[in-house]
């Protein structure tokens, strides 16, 4: 019956039931799920609508899904249901480069966009390191961020206006410039859980005119993390600054040859883009603080290519990790910039009592740290510690006064973390907005909320 | 007061459903309709403490009724700011100036004030405290609530304590104030879109005699906000002249000293009011359509004899329109005609200041937004006795 009304409405080729199509979709980075009972990829908003109306009428739940390189499961079909894939809705749908704004579709994949506008000097700032093959819809999901939100800010500075589809398959907008709530502020980071975006107007940036690249290396993470702390505290904030550790540089430079050396306990990679009259200064000025913390060493990249082979290896981090280990898990929590130094003793003491190794890698200057703990998973002991020492890690992101996750999202993984960091009120009043938009927890279920948050009963106005 | 008063008077007020209208600053007080009832005021000036400066960090929290100055004050002994860029930041309240969704002129640059919201304590019409966010700058835990209640008109919640993130200031400032000759203004303006270094701020400005700097010449003045380093300042004095050159706009006056001020006394006149003689209108267009539409809301105004004011902030496309007569009795006869036709022109025309007492009349709001039955039902799951600051917000909300 399902099936076939949602070939009906779509179209065979839309619709995936047989077995083995349905377990490809089972699964994200992070972990799999149950089996859905169909996967659909609709090829534009009205398809889009006549899925939620069948899914409504067959009781079924609906799983939206990007690209699946979320890294907490918020992709994965937890209870099972229709897991509805934006591959095929992947246009821009407008440009307008004198207003610097286009109007994609959510399965456009993020590096796309910023290439596509390339030649008019503009570019789409929020730069996960999966931009090359995760989706902006995806990324709005998770309201995700990337080295350069440093200065740029993450994905909902970069949202002017949404295109929804809501749990009775109807279609309405979101826009910021409008009075009213600022729905587009709720659904960025939502997880999938409020509706579907069908569209976005994104907000497109000029190409700086000047970018200059350096590397420090210090001989810890210790040093390290002690430079950045004194950067921001000094009031600099550079485009980027992300720090990685010995055995992140030793597995990119393995597999990437990028030009970081391999023989530093710690290495920044910092970028400043901007003008060019203001390069010298800057430079001298963050040289100055790494050098006073530290820093051994100090150099810029020369040219366009050396600039991409530091950034081709810190964004191919994770990926490189499959050198030293052959599973790893990554953790993603955020601390005050003025913690990183606690936070990363911390951590280190962590892996030393869990008897793992982990690779740090990570977005400095944000204080949004990215513990990747490798392990093998036929190795049963070990699967525990990881999942012990992810916890530790989360407990002391907390008790720094800091977060549970900086970009990834809560998904499955995270959701009783929650509890750490919120009241049951706070959760409750976050459940009140779910109660608006998504009644019968159709979407995207089981994700973000820990089992058992209720929204307060509203008495019926009289 | 504290935050637990608030939450125990909100909860009171819910049961005997009396209506509570929310102050700041009382400097928007032109925004909105009037209230549907009130029962309560609940003034947030007392809500006044910095609870957390965190300058390593780059980080801040204030409680609601901290005054914009006390924390622009605050943060410029760090080098920092939060660029609000809202009117009279002596008397405004960060609180206020959030949840009027302001938007000033420098965020084409730095991002709007929401950007900077990085966490909240609010109180919700049942006395419930609810906190979102936190003190960290990236933060993907739930929904974002703090962005929700920015913009809300205070009819979701009661935003308590708002914790920001800052930028660093940038060093120094210029202030260039341009009359523009007959034939030149569209040129001048034309300009703004290809500069190497971008101004903070641009503004096409005629009328507003006295309370802003500089002198209209044939097609208005331009006062033009550049921010950076000394070397920059230099470069960019240079680009802006050359360009404006080639517009035909010969005379430059430059302010160093005070240009800040100079800026700040713009961002006043967005809501600067004649008192029951004006109205102020904001409009949300493009820099690349802002001066078509500005002309065609300066016509129709002169058939209606009405006398205006313009400002135009030519990088974001903010129209600030304000229209006036010199007697109130004939601005009151013709206003309300004025009003629909200027909003069958421009149907998201938005009321931002004056104080006519037929208000309540005129379509303050402009156009309702999309999405508006999720909306109610929104307000209904966190304001379900319709308590906070009724009938001030669009549509009823």
């Amino acid at each position: 019956m399902l099936h076939q009304r949602l070939i009906e409405a779509l179209g065979a080729d839309a619709v995936k039931t047989a077995p083995e199509d349905l377990r490809a979709y089972a699964f994200d980075a992070y972990t799999e799920g149950r089996l859905p009972s169909a996967v659909v990829l609709p090829s534009n908003t009205r398809d889009v609508s006549a899925v939620v109306k069948i899914a409504r009428d067959c009781g079924e739940p609906i799983v939206p899904r990007g690209a699946g390189t979320g890294l907490c499961g918020g992709a994965v079909p937890v209870i099972g249901g229709i897991v509805l894939s934006f591959a095929r809705m992947n246009r821009v749908l407008a440009y307008e480069p004198a207003r610097r704004r286009a109007c994609v579709q959510p399965g456009l994949i993020n590096l796309d966009l910023s290439r596509a506008t390339a030649r008019d000097a503009l570019f789409y700032a929020p730069d996960p390191s999966s931009q090359s093959i995760s989706t902006i819809g995806g990324n709005i999901a998770t309201n995700a961020g990337g080295p350069h939100c440093l200065s740029y800010g993450t994905t909902v500075n970069h949202v002017l206006a949404l295109e929804i589809v809501d749990d009775r398959g109807e279609v309405f907008m979101t826009d910021i410039d409008r009075p009213g709530y600022d729905l587009t502020a709720a659904f960025v980071g939502s997880e999938g859980t409020l509706g579907l975006v069908t569209a976005a107007w994104v907000r497109l940036m000029r190409l700086p005119e000047a970018v200059r690249v350096w590397l420090a290396t210090f001989p810890d993470v210790e040093s390290a993390s002690d430079a950045v702390s004194a950067i921001i505290a000094a009031g600099i904030v550079p485009t980027a600054l992300e720090m990685m550790d010995a055995v992140a540089t030793r597995a990119v430079e393995a597999a990437f040859s990028a030009g970081y050396p391999t023989d530093a306990g710690a290495v920044l990679l910092i970028e400043h883009a901007g003008l060019e009259d203001d390069m010298n200064a800057y430079e001298r000025e963050i040289a100055r603080i790494a050098r006073e913390r530290g820093a051994n060493s100090w150099r810029v990249a020369r040219s366009q290519n050396e600039r991409d082979a530091l950034w081709a290896g810190r964004k191919g981090a994770a990926g490189a990790m499959g050198r030293i280990a052959p599973n790893y898990y990554v953790q993603d929590v955020c601390v005050r910039r003025s913690t990183l130094p606690r936070a990363l003793h911390t951590i280190e003491r962590i892996a030393r009592d869990h008897h793992l190794t982990m690779a740090n890698v990570f977005h400095a200057g944000d204080g949004n740290l990215h513990p990747l703990i490798c392990y093998d998973k036929r190795d049963k002991k070990q699967v525990a510690a990881v999942i012990e020492s992810g916890n530790e890690i989360l407990r002391m992101a907390v008790d720094l006064g800091g977060t549970v996750s900086g970009e990834h999202g809560i998904g499955f993984e995270k959701r009783e973390a929650m509890t750490a960091i919120y009241t049951t009120q706070d959760l409750a009043t976050m459940a009140r907005v779910r109660e608006v938009f998504d009644p019968q927890r159709a979407f995207n279920p089981e994700k973000i909320f820990p089992v058992g948050v209720r929204c307060p009963e509203v008495a019926p106005v009289a | 007061m504290t935050i637990e008063s608030i939450a125990e008077l909100l909860g009171a007020c819910a049961r005997d459903r009396r209506a509570v209208i929310i102050q700041g600053g009382n400097t928007l007080r032109g925004m909105g309709l009037p209230p549907m009832r009130a029962d309560v005021t609940l003034s947030t000036l007392d809500l006044n403490d910095i609870v957390e400066d965190a300058p390593d960090d780059l980080t801040i929290a204030v409680q609601s009724g901290v005054r914009l100055r006390t924390l622009s004050t605050r943060l410029a002994q760090h080098g920092t700011h939060v660029p609000f860029d809202a009117p009279r930041a002596a008397d405004a309240t960060v609180g206020g100036t959030l949840a009027a969704g302001w938007l000033g002129p420098r965020r084409h640059l730095y991002g709007r004030p929401r950007d900077f919201v990085i966490g909240s304590i609010a109180v919700l019409a049942d006395g419930t405290i609810a906190h979102a966010g936190g003190m960290v700058v990236k933060n993907v835990s739930g929904y974002d609530l703090s962005r929700l209640y920015v913009g809300s008109f205070g009819t979701l919640a009661v935003l308590a304590q708002i914790n920001l993130k800052t930028i660093a200031a940038p060093p120094a400032a210029r202030m260039f104030h341009l009359r523009l000759p007959e034939g030149t203004r569209d040129r001048a303006l034309a300009q703004f879109a290809h500069l190497a270094v971008a101004p903070s701020a641009a503004f096409w400005i005629e009328g507003h005699r006295g309370a802003v700097d500089g002198d209209d010449g044939a097609e208005g003045r331009m006062s033009v906000l550049l921010e950076g380093s000394a070397a920059v300042l230099e470069r960019a004095t240079r680009d802006l002249r050359s360009a404006m050159g080639r517009a035909g706009v010969p005379e430059t006056r430059i302010v160093d000293a005070g240009a800040r001020e100079s800026f700040e006394r713009i961002v006043d006149a967005y809501v600067a009011s004649l008192g029951e003689r004006s109205i102020t209108y904001r409009i949300a267009a493009f820099p690349d359509d802002v001066l078509p539409r500005m002309d065609a809301c300066k016509a129709l105004a002169e058939r209606f004899e009405l006398r205006t004011d313009t400002i135009v902030d030519a990088m974001n496309g903010d129209l600030l329109f304000r229209v006036s007569d010199l007697d109130s009795h004939a601005f009151g006869a013709k206003i309300e005609m004025f009003d629909d036709a200027l909003h069958d022109d421009e149907p998201r025309a938005v009321i931002v200041a004056g104080n006519h007492p037929s208000r309540s009349l005129l379509n303050v709001w402009g156009e309702p937004p999309d999405g508006l039955d999720r909306m109610r039902e929104l307000k209904r799951q966190f304001d379900p006795g319709n308590i906070l600051n009724p009938g001030r917000f669009v549509a009823g909300l």
